[in-house]
Order: C-alpha cells, then structure tokens, then sequence
C-alpha cells in the first residue's frame, strides 16, 4: 500500500492537505479557432478550441431557438503512462458529455438559433482531475472566442486518501486513494455544473470535501479572470 | 462528440404549465409527493439460463439484468483480482426514441454510473474472484437490458444489477494444475454491502425523486447519489444541462441517503425470498 | 462629461445595481446588471456599456458589409459575410422583381470570388441575412486589398467622425472601405498600402489600450519620415 500522507501531513507531492498544483493558463493560443486556451495543471497539460457560432452541420441536428452545443473530450495516445489507442472510448465518452452538461449552463444558447458551437479538449498529458482542469481551460476558451456567457466555471478535484480529505487530486492519489469528487462550480451565479463522486463518504465528509471544492473553484476563477486580463488587455506592441 | 439530441418526448407548454402549477402545491402530476418512489416491482431469477438475474419495475420503466460468470484472465495492473463488467442497451422497443446500434453516450454514461456505484461500495470482493493469483480469475459480466423507458433508468438499472449480482450462483472453477475448467457445483457470490442509488431531478426550483419520463422530458438537472449498506456515499453523478445550487446538493444527499435506507430493504427483502425458494 | 470609469470585466462579473434594461453584452438578474463578454465596461452614473474585445460579427440591418461571393444558384448569389451563416443577395434585387432565370446567368454580374460591399437588408434569427447592393457605391469592388480584423475592433478603426481611418489614408496615400463586418479593402498607391495594413493591424492589436492615437500618430511618423504634427488626428478625437 502506497503511503500517500507522511507524519507531517505532507502528500506524496510534498503539498499540504488543501493546496493546488501550480496552474498555468493562457488564452488566444491558436491562429484557427474562434477561442483557444492552454492550461497546464500539475503535470496536466491540455488544449482546448472553440469554434463558433458556426453553421450547423449536419443540418438536421440544428435547433430552432438555440445554438447546439457539442463537446469532444480525447486523450492523445501518449498523454497516459500505458498507449491509449486513439479511438474514443468509453470514458471519454463519457467525459465528453459531462463537459459539454458542465458548460452548457454558463452559454447563452439562446442567442445564436440553428448554430452550433463546438468545444474541442485534446489531453496532451495527464495527471489526474483532468476534467475539471479541461472544463477550466474551455470556460476561458469559450470567453476567448467572445461568445456570451452568464458566468465563468471553473472546476477542482478534491479527495480523499489515508483518511484525510484532500484538494486537487493527481493520478497517483486518484489511484491508490480513496475517493475522488470533481465539482465544476460558477462563482457568480452559485451553481455547481458538475459533481461526480467515487468511493465511501460520511455525511461530515461530504459536506467538508463538497465546501472545501467550492472553496478551490473561487480561487480557481481567479485564476482564469487572470489569464483573460493577460491575454487582452497586455499591450503587444510589437518592433516594426 | 457529445451533443445535446432530444431523446424524449417534446412536452408541450400547457403540460409543463400545469406540471409546474403542481409542483408549487407540492405535488406531482401523478400525485406523488416530491420524495416519493413509484411502485418498485422485483422479480429474482427470471433468466435460468443466467448465473443470476433480476427484473426490476420503477413505474413502467423497465430493466432486465442477466449475469454470467466466466473465467478469464485479470488485468495487469490488479492480477488478484476478478473482473467485473457493466454493459447496459436501451434496446429499440423501448422507447421511439432509441435507434439500434452501438451504445450512445447517455447509455454509456448509464453503464458508467452504475458499474461505479457497484465497484465503488465494494459490493462485490474482488480478490475472493481470484482463482489463481496473476493467472485466472472469475470474470463476472452485468448485462442489462432495458425493455420500457419511463424515467429513472439508472435506479431501475442499479437495483436490477445489485439484485441480480446479490443472487448469483455460479459454477465454481476446478483447478489440476495450471488447468482451470468449471464444475457442476455452483456457489454462491457473497455481496458485502447492498449499493442503492437515489435519482432526483429538479425542475425549476423543485428537488423531485424518481422522475418519471415527463419529467425527465423537462428536467433541468439531475443527480445520482449511491450508498452503500453503512450510509455511506459511494459514487455521485450530476447530469443534465443546468446546476444545482450547493444548498440544494447539502440538503439532497441527506433526503436521498435516507430514500437509500428504505428502497434497501425493498431489494434486501426480495432477496431474501429468492434464497429461500 | 461626467467621469467615467472603465474596467476590464470578464463574463459574470458585476457591472452596477440598477433597475435598468441591460444594454448589449450584459444582461439582468434580480437588481443588477453582470457582464455577458470579455469586454470594457464603462459606467457613468446609471449609463453602462460593456465594449466587447471579441466576438463574432451579428449582422445588423443597415450594416455596411464586404463580402465574397462563395456560391450561386439560380435565385440568389452567396455570400460569406464573415458571420455565423452566409448571406444571400437575391437576384431580384440586382435585375428587379420580374427577374426569371432564363433571363440572365448570375455569374455575368457577379461571380464566385467576386469581392462586393453591400448593406444588410434584412436579419432576424430565424432566417439567414439578406443583402442590398442598390445604393450609392455598393456592388463589387475590383481591386484592392482585403484585410480582416476583429469586427469588435470596427469602432476604434473607423474613430469618433471617422477621425482614425482618415488619419490612417491621409498619411498614406491610400483609401480603406471598412464593413462592420470587419472585412476592410485598402487601395491606393502600392508602396503605400502595406503601411496602411500595419497601421490597421496596429489598431485592432491595441484598440482597448489608451494612447492608441498617439501611437498610430508615431508609428504613421517614423515609416514615413515626417514630422508626427503632420499626421494629424481629426479634432474632437481624445482618448
């Protein structure tokens, strides 16, 4: 059994209990995409795109009074210790949609009926709690690409290892500790978008790991306030 | 890539209106109160030809789950370890909105969650599924198959797996040597804990359990919380196109975990019968 | 003119409490007024507004726009208009309202990559823009260069009364029609013209940032070699 907390309450990582991963992100990252942000989280690295509002294809799928949403969440096929084949599979599945019903509550899909807006995530480096470092990066993507929004949402892991409640879980501590519960939460409007859980919780810890992630989703949002201020308002004034 | 298809009925605003003009009296438009569960139907056993298997009714939502258990070789990295496999098909006949083919992303979210709340409350004890070590385990398959959509798939599905899985009775593997083969005498799969997961959506400002298909139609949001026989919760999954507020999560996952307590002794005594039989 | 305060919101953030109908780019919940975009917001007493820094360009009825001709069929010609959806320039509205197609092939008036400057007729979200070009200078443009910008960045590009743009062409020699779509097309002297394009480039680079004219002010004095007090702005023009 993996020791993952030593005697002075220090995790395997050397951080304390509560404390997050350094978090990098930046916005306006690629020529093509509408909006685009990079995020490296831990040893997380991913890139988001966006695209949109765009014409809807295939047409059928349009929606008469608002913009279709459509998320794609994939692994490159080196981001993880063992080759994950590039074809998606059934959780990335699955993460794709969790995304797209994580941000779909913060879009205004309502302005563009019969578009589509298309949120691609590509994992190039895992390292645990990538979902909600992805749904961190698309939310300030989504910003970057000027699309209107009721709110940023920002996401943190927390979870449980050697009996202490932890935040900002990495890839060992997913696997050899004891629970994992992503929240993906928007600041303003006080509304968690998405919430998932594995492994056993009392009530008290529960409520003391569900506080402690809206705690880290603020400090989060921060992060990504930052990085919108850097990406536009930094005067790139470049020699002629 | 994930999109939002309509994959239930269209309600019209009139129904929604009314739907909504009950909910404000603390009612439903089938008369249930908000925490109340439609009538839960069991059947253990109906697939002899399955190792176990189960029928479970939440109203007219129906999920048929058959397992079987074979003898395979474990995965590298828990080589002590069974296997356990949770494979859902919302087969065509069961709603007009399904097409036959490959699982679609609400299938596999459905699969996902209720393989977790299994796995996650320890159900099942993964290492007595060891019949040697790093060599061959039991390798146990959850197949489910639902034949009427009505709301709730994922308690109907999980209760019908956790009941099917609780009343396995299995041929027991025969080691000579490296060989392994399966004799006639079947044991028995102990379960160490009875997961139940409590499914509630909100509409509006309303917190309703069990949703039925209209509801779910209208649904903002959804939540999945499993417990396992000590209280504890074992896996959560918030779904649908909106959010909860963190009040409206505190107050859930303690009406729900009380819900859990009860529906558990609807599936403990249906089990309970089975054996005796 | 009262003081204004300008702060750089993201969206959800707080713009004023006030019992007023949200302008563009925000929107309302309960008492208060919250930012929609990544944007400026300027607050003058109850006056708010948030200026965009990104965004597509939503047609506008009215809008001057430059757009490429990418299709045709026998009723209309389409036309990238840099948006969301093409829009469609009817025929009719080129050969009149007896216009049949045996009458005439679209593709002799105009043809696929034909570059045209057209206001918007009419939009609403549940149909696809339509185009004009009857009116004064609308219709193709033959030549020129096209150069596309951030339609938020329209506004400053153009400047209070045109200030800017003229600014830009007369220190260059050179003339810019400007879409609200964001397309421009500079023509004019050959040597010139990439000094315009730089001096456009520079203006959606720093449209949100203060002392932007001064900046083009120099930046138009050092290539050209002249005094700056030359390259004057348009009065009425302050930051």
């Amino acid at each position: 059994m993996v020791k993952l907390i030593d005697k002075k309450n220090l995790r395997v990582d050397g951080r304390k209990l509560d404390e997050l991963r350094p978090i990098k992100l930046q916005v306006g990252v690629l020529k093509n995409a509408d909006g685009s942000a990079y995020i490296e989280w831990g040893r997380n690295k991913i890139m988001v795109g966006v695209y949109g509002p765009k014409e809807c294809h295939p047409k059928h799928m349009a929606l008469p009074d608002r913009a279709l949403l459509k998320c794609r969440y994939h692994m490159a096929p080196f981001s993880v210790d063992e080759r994950k084949p590039p074809q998606p599979s059934r959780r990335e599945i699955e993460l794709s949609k969790i995304i797209r019903e994580a941000l779909s509550p913060a879009i205004v899909l309502e302005e563009f009926p019969r578009t589509a807006i298309e949120i691609y995530v590509e994992v190039l480096q895992s390292d645990g709690s990538s979902r909600v470092a992805s749904i961190t990066a698309a939310s300030a993507a989504l910003a970057d690409a000027g699309i209107p929004m009721r709110d940023l949402v920002a996401g943190c892991a927390v979870g449980k290892v050697d009996g202490k409640i932890i935040a900002d879980v990495s890839d060992i501590e997913d696997k050899e500790g004891e629970v994992d519960l992503p929240v993906a939460y928007m600041p303003n409007l006080d509304l968690v978008t998405l919430l998932q859980s594995d492994g056993a919780l009392t009530k008290q810890e529960f409520e003391k790991a569900f506080k402690l992630a809206l705690e880290k989703c603020r400090f989060v949002y921060d992060i990504q306030r930052n990085a919108l201020l850097e990406g536009f308002m930094k005067a790139k004034k470049e020699v002629e | 890539m994930s999109a939002a298809e309509r994959k239930h009925e269209f309600v019209d605003s009139m129904r929604r209106e009314q739907m909504l003009s009950e909910l404000s009296f603390g009612r439903r438009l089938d008369g249930r109160k908000f925490d109340d569960y439609r009538p839960i139907e069991i059947q253990i056993g109906p697939i002899v030809k399955a190792d176990g298997s189960a029928l479970v009714k939440i109203g007219h939502t129906t999920a048929l789950v058959g397992v079987k258990v074979q003898v395979g070789n474990p995965f590298p990295d828990t080589p002590d370890e069974g296997i356990l496999t949770v494979n859902a098909d919302v087969l065509p006949l069961a709603s007009p909105y399904e097409e036959p083919g490959p699982p679609d992303e609400d299938t596999i979210e459905l699969s996902r969650v209720v393989d977790r709340g299994i796995r996650e409350s320890h159900m099942l004890d993964m290492e007595s599924l060891a019949i040697i070590k790093g060599k061959k385990v039991y390798s146990v398959f959850v197949d489910v198959t639902v034949l009427d959509v009505d709301g709730n798939l994922f308690d109907a599905v999980s209760y019908a797996a956790v009941a099917a899985l609780a009343t396995t009775k299995h041929r027991k593997a025969e080691v000579k040597g490296e060989e392994v083969s399966l004799s006639e005498e079947r044991i028995q799969l102990k379960p160490k804990t009875i997961p139940i997961s409590i499914t509630t959506a909100k509409i509006g400002e309303y917190l309703i359990i069990d949703p039925d298909g209209t509801e779910e139609a209208v649904m903002d949001a959804r939540v999945t919380f499993t417990y396992d026989s000590k209280g504890r919760l074992c896996a959560t999954q918030k779904g649908g196109t909106f959010g909860f507020t963190p009040a409206e999560i505190l107050k859930q996952v303690d009406t729900a975990r009380l819900k859990a307590a009860q529906n558990r002794k609807i599936l403990e005594d249906a089990i309970k019968v089975a054996k005796k039989k | 003119m009262g003081k204004i305060q300008r702060k750089f919101v993201v969206p959800g953030d707080l713009i004023i409490r006030a019992d007023i109908r949200p302008p563009p780019n925000t929107y309302r919940m309960g008492d208060a007024i919250y930012s929609l975009k990544v944007g400026l917001s300027e607050v003058e007493g109850k006056n708010i507004r948030v200026i965009p820094l990104a965004g597509k360009y939503v047609p506008r009825v009215d809008d001057l726009v430059i757009g490429v001709v990418i299709d045709l069929n026998a009723f209309a010609w389409i036309v990238d208009i840099n948006s969301f959806f093409p829009a469609y320039l009817p025929a009719s509205d080129v050969f009149g309202k007896r216009y049949s197609p045996e009458m005439i092939d679209l593709s002799r008036k105009f043809d696929v990559g034909d570059v045209i400057l057209a206001r918007i007729a009419t939009f609403d979200r549940s149909k696809d823009p339509m185009l004009t070009v009857s009116g004064p200078k609308l219709g193709r443009l033959n030549s020129g260069h096209l150069v596309k910008i951030s339609p938020v960045k329209v506004p400053r590009l153009i400047g209070r009364k045109g200030s800017m743009s003229k600014m830009i062409e007369q220190a260059t020699g050179t003339r810019m029609i400007i879409g609200q779509n964001g397309v421009v097309v500079v023509t004019g002297p050959p040597d010139k013209i990439p000094l315009a394009i730089k001096s456009i480039e520079m203006v959606e680079r720093e449209a949100h940032l203060a002392g932007l004219t001064e900046d083009v002010q120099n930046f138009l004095s050092r290539k050209l070699g002249v005094k700056p007090s030359t390259i004057a702005p348009y009065r009425g023009d302050h930051e």
